[in-house]
Order: structure tokens, then sequence, then C-alpha cells
């Protein structure tokens, strides 16, 4: 960077800085103070950082079965940001965007100024955290569309179930990881510049964004005055959220393509549910059900063999419902059999996995008696969704 | 979903089993046609209750080594609930407890097929299912 003529085209007057980058005389028990960040953006700030926080817990290490936790934090981000942005176009001076966010010649002419230690002290936000706040919240933006595009495609529910595939989903699920660990990364600036700029400023500024207020020192960079519009942004937000909802609504009610069939073929729900829950024929393909249909009478160490015209009939309707007809997360995630024992679920490398953290007393315990016995763990195990809020282990088999 | 009428069903079972006073078993015209088949079948004129309880309560060889035993999934008490290797609750297999027991000729048939063959690896023969139903409806 060529300070000189950085210096050239703004000549700054040091001395203004050395004074604003102090703190008023410590005797002046009355220090003014004036107000910087309104309310709407403390409660916004607060709440955002408590929802983003449930979000990555949930989703970073409490995992599937917090799904609906993980969905209520995101779901209360996106609105979060949306009403933020509705304020920055329609707030007081340090809420709106036309006050804090830089050209970049001028972010680099203060990025410049920071390293010469002669940077002005912005009331607002400087250029840097300007921008911090821009991509913070276009992360949050591309999260929730990210997110919402998985619970479609892998989760089949949602305002895109009926418009996202299982494939598409599950690859948008690794660039909503991605993101996820890019929105810690800016979070981890962000922190990293409000400690800066306070000890550069000496002025707590996290506790700013709790009483709101800032010192007043002269020389001081302001943003232009506007005036907030406080009832016309209230009704906007209103009205936006009322749109949004009704269109998430609308669209969460169009029916989704290639759901497991239901309700069970009452002869099957009754011949194969006798020793076992009835597995959904969406849990495994065509071929593998034929070849266990082929071997009941030896069939897991015990007969369980039928009458020829029964036998048939079941393996028609199973073979008419089977993973190649249904487009779920079980149907592609157990597509990968053992070859060992291809007519198993619990033999896959994917059950094998998912369930490695359960220990086996609880497997063996009253409730659950079996690892086959999928229905103790997933309330909907019946139907093939097998969705993560259905899964609770039952409280007994903990102990 | 059967859960919900099976809940009932063993709801009332349960209720049977606690407080009413226990009824002898209850001739059934259904039951009476399959045993009377298993006698022509046999060639015999009546069967043995105590035969079929030992038959149901023994250790037998040949089968599947984790199903030694009708008691492995029916439990040492047939007026108790059972369970399958799977964990799926059984109704009781007394008649006393379960009137509807050995009513359905298809279903008997089907059950001794399989369950002889897991326990003993053979069919069982005409005499014996005719004994264990007489067992079953003696208690
Ligand atoms: C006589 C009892 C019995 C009947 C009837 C029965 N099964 Fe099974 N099944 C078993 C047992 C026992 C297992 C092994 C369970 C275990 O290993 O925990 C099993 C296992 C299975 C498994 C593999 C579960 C896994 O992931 O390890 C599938 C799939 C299955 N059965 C399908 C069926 C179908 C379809 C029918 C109807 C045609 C049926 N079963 C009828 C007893 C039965
Ligand atoms: C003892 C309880 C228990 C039993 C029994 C059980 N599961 Fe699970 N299953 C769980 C838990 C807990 C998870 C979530 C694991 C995690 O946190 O990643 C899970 C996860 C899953 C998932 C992934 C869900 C998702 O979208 O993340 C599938 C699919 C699944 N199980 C299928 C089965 C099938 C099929 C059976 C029966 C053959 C079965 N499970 C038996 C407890 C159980
Ligand atoms: C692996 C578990 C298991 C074993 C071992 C087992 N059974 Fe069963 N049995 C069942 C199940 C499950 C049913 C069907 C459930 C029901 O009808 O409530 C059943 C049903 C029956 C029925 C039909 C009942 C009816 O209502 O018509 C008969 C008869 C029967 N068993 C006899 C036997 C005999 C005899 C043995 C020993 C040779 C035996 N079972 C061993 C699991 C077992």
């Amino acid at each position: 960077m060529d300070d000189a003529e950085m210096q050239l085209t703004f000549p700054m007057p040091t001395n203004r800085t050395t004074i604003a980058n102090k703190p008023m005389p410590s005797t002046d028990r009355n220090m003014t103070t004036r107000p910087v960040w309104d309310l709407f953006i403390r409660s916004f700030h607060w709440l955002l950082v408590t929802a983003i926080t449930i979000g990555a817990v949930t989703g970073f290490i409490l995992g599937p079965t917090w799904l609906r936790m993980h969905l209520i934090a995101g779901t209360i981000a996106v609105v979060l940001v949306v009403a933020r942005i509705i304020w920055g176009f329609s707030g007081g001076s340090f809420a709106r965007f036309a006050g804090f966010v830089a050209g970049p010649r001028e972010t680099l002419r203060h990025l410049a100024e920071l390293r010469r230690a002669s940077a002005p002290r912005h009331v607002g936000h400087n250029p840097a955290g300007g921008w911090m706040i821009l991509f913070l919240l276009g992360m949050i933006l591309l999260l929730a569309i990210t997110g919402t595009t998985v619970l479609g495609g892998v989760f089949k529910t949602g305002p895109l179930g009926f418009a996202v595939s299982y494939d598409l989903g599950s690859a948008v699920n690794k660039v909503h990881k991605l993101l996820a660990w890019g929105l810690l990364g800016l979070i981890a600036l962000h922190i990293a510049g409000a400690i800066y700029e306070s000890l550069r400023t000496r002025e707590n500024l996290p506790l700013t964004m709790i009483t709101g207020r800032k010192q007043a020192r002269p020389g001081d960079h302001l943003p232009p005055s506007r005036a907030a519009h406080p009832r016309s942004a209230a009704l906007i937000m209103l009205a936006g959220g009322a749109l949004g909802t009704a269109i998430g609504l609308a669209l969460a009610q169009k029916p989704v393509p290639h759901l497991p069939i239901t309700p069970l073929d009452p002869t099957y729900a009754q011949e194969c549910g006798d020793c076992h829950i009835p597995f959904h024929p969406s849990l495994m393909s065509a071929q593998r059900w034929r070849m266990l249909m082929a071997s009941l009478d030896s069939h897991f160490g015990e007969d369980a063999s039928l009458d020829e015209e029964t036998r048939k009939k079941l393996e028609d309707w199973m073979v008419a419902h089977a993973a190649e007809t249904v487009d779920t997360k079980p149907a592609h995630v157990f597509a990968q059999a053992n070859p060992e024992n291809p007519i198993s679920l619990t033999a896959t490398p994917f059950w094998k996995t998912t369930h490695k953290a359960i220990p086996d007393k609880v497997f063996k315990s009253k409730p659950v008696f079996a690892r086959t016995n999928c229905a103790a763990c997933h309330k909907d195990a019946e139907t093939g969704m097998f969705y993560p809020s259905n899964i609770e282990i039952p409280a007994e088999a903990q102990k | 979903m059967k859960l919900f009428p099976n809940l009932i069903l063993s709801g009332t079972l349960l209720a049977v089993a606690l407080g009413a006073p226990i009824q002898p078993a209850q001739a059934d015209p259904a039951r009476d046609a399959i045993i009377a088949q298993f006698k022509a079948q046999a060639g015999v004129s009546s069967f043995s209750a105590a035969r079929g309880k030992k038959f149901f309560h023994a250790k037998h060889a040949g089968g599947k080594p984790e199903t030694p035993s009708c008691t492995t999934c029916h439990t040492n008490d047939p007026r108790n609930f059972g369970k399958t290797r799977v964990g799926k609750v059984i109704d009781p297999m007394a008649v006393s407890r379960n009137p509807q027991r050995f009513t359905d000729p298809k279903k008997v048939a089907k059950w001794f097929r399989r369950n002889c063959k897991t326990v003993l690896g053979r069919e069982c023969t005409a005499q014996e299912k005719g004994d264990i139903l007489t067992y079953l409806s003696s208690i």
C-alpha cells in the first residue's frame, strides 16, 4: 500500500486521532456519553448471539436428535437478520448500512491507518467492522438457505420438501457444514476485532452493546445524522414476516414426491410383524427383499415360512414399494449393504456407524431388547422415515 | 399400526389376569375342530395334557441353539406374556388367558410348522400337536 499517496488524497490531522483515542480525563466523573446502539440493535445482537450459539451447539455437538431445536434456532436467527436488514434502511444514524458500509478505498485507508496507529475513532462501526456485519448477516442467510435445502432434500420436510432431491440435499449438506465453520471463523474475527478496538480506543465495546452508550470525545468520527422510522420499520417487518410465513407454510403444504407408502399393507403388517416390527419396504431394495423372501424357512435363525400364495403376494407388494421407489434418507443410507449379510439393516455400514455410540447395555435393556427393535427408539420406524426428532432412547434403557 | 389394539387386548388380558377369577378354558367349536383333525391324523381317540406339558417345557435338540424350547419365547408359564427374540410381546398361550388361541386352523398350522422347525429342526407330529393344544387348553 502506498501510504504517501493515501495521505496525499486524504490528509489526516494526527492530533485529532490522538485525542479521540483517549478517554476524557478520569477526574471528570460526568463523562459525557451519547446513545449509539439503540434498543433494537442491542436486542438483535444478543438474541442473535443466543440463537447462533444454540444453532452451533445443536449442529456441531449434540447431533441429529436435536434437529428440532436446531431448526428453531436457525429460524429465529433468520428472522432476526431479516429484521436487522430492514432496520439497516430505516433505523437511526448508527443502524443504517449507509452510515457504516464504507467503499473499498475508504476501507483500505482505514486499515492502513490502523497499521500506522493513526486511525480515527469511529463511534459507530468502523469500516472493517462494518464489512464484518455484512459478512455475518450474509453468512447467516446462506446458512438458512442451505439449511432449508438440506431439510427438504434429506428429511423431506419444510418449505423445500417438495422440490429438492435427496442427492441435492445431501450435497448441499456439505456446503451447509462448510458455511457453519465459516461463520464460526467470522465470529472469532469479530470478537478479536472488538477486543482489539476496545484496547485501542480504551473503551469496553462489548459493554456498550449492553448500555447502548459510548463516550463522547472530541474528534469522534460520526456517521451522517439520520432519523429513525421505527413505526414504518415495524410495519414492514410485520408485513414481511406475515408474507414470509404464508409463503413458507404454503410451500411446506405442497405434496412431497416419492415418500414411503403409508399405511402398510395389513397382511404384511400382520405376517411380518409377529416377531418384530414390520420393517418398511422402503428400507431395502427390491433385490434384497426378493433374497429375503426366498429364504424365509431359514430366517435369521428362525423358520418364518409362509404358504406360497401369501409369500408371493407379500413379495410383490414389498417390491412395488422398495427403496428404489422413494427418495428418503433411510432408503439411501441403507442402500450400501453388508455383503456378508445383505438382507440385514443392522449389519449395514451406515447402521453400525450411526449406532456405534449407543452402549450395548441399552440394546439389551428390557424396553429395547434387541438392536432390531428399531421402534423402541425410533417412534416413526414403521413409516420408514426415521426422522431425527422422533428418536428417543427409552429412559429406562439408559439406567 | 397394531400397537393400539394390542395394548387394549393386553390391558384386558391383564385385568382378567389380575382381577377376574380364572375361568376354566372355554370350549370353542373351531378349536375343537382343530383338535379333532389332529386326532384323525394321529389315529387316536384322546390326547394327554401331561405329555403336552412335558413336551412344551422340555429342552429339545436338533433346532437352532438360540431356541432350545417352546418356553424360550412363550415363558415357563404359558399363562404369562411371552417375548420374541426381537422383544415383541407375545400374548399368553393359555386358552384361559387368551380365548382366541387355536381358533384359526391356518394360523395354528403356520406356527406349529415354524416353531417346531425352529426348536426341534423338524415338524411336530399330529400326536405332539394334539397333546400341546390339550395342555394349553387345560391351564
Ligand atoms: C418367526 C418370527 C419371524 C417372522 C414371522 C419374521 N421374522 Fe424377520 N426376523 C426374525 C428374527 C428372529 C430376526 C433377527 C433379529 C435379530 O437379529 O435381532 C429377523 C430379522 C429380520 C430382518 C433383519 C433385521 C436387521 O436389520 O438385522 C429383516 C429385514 C426381516 N426380519 C424381515 C422380515 C420380513 C419381511 C418378514 C415377513 C415376510 C419377517 N421378517 C418375518 C424373526 C421373524
Ligand atoms: C437403542 C435405541 C435405537 C435402536 C434400537 C435403533 N436406533 Fe437408530 N438411532 C438411534 C439414535 C440415538 C440415533 C442418532 C444417532 C446420532 O446421534 O447420530 C439413531 C439414528 C438412526 C438413523 C439416522 C437418522 C438420521 O437421519 O440422522 C437411522 C436411519 C436409524 N437410526 C435407523 C435405525 C433402524 C433401521 C433400526 C432398527 C433396525 C434402529 N435405528 C434401531 C437409536 C436407536
Ligand atoms: C422364537 C420364538 C418362539 C418359539 C421358540 C416358539 N414360539 Fe410359538 N409362537 C411364537 C410367536 C411369535 C407366535 C405368534 C404370536 C401370537 O400368535 O401371539 C407363536 C404362536 C404359536 C402358536 C399359534 C397360536 C395361535 O394362536 O394359534 C402355537 C401353536 C405355538 N406358537 C406353539 C409353539 C410350540 C409348540 C413351540 C415349541 C416347539 C413354540 N411355539 C416355540 C414364537 C415362538
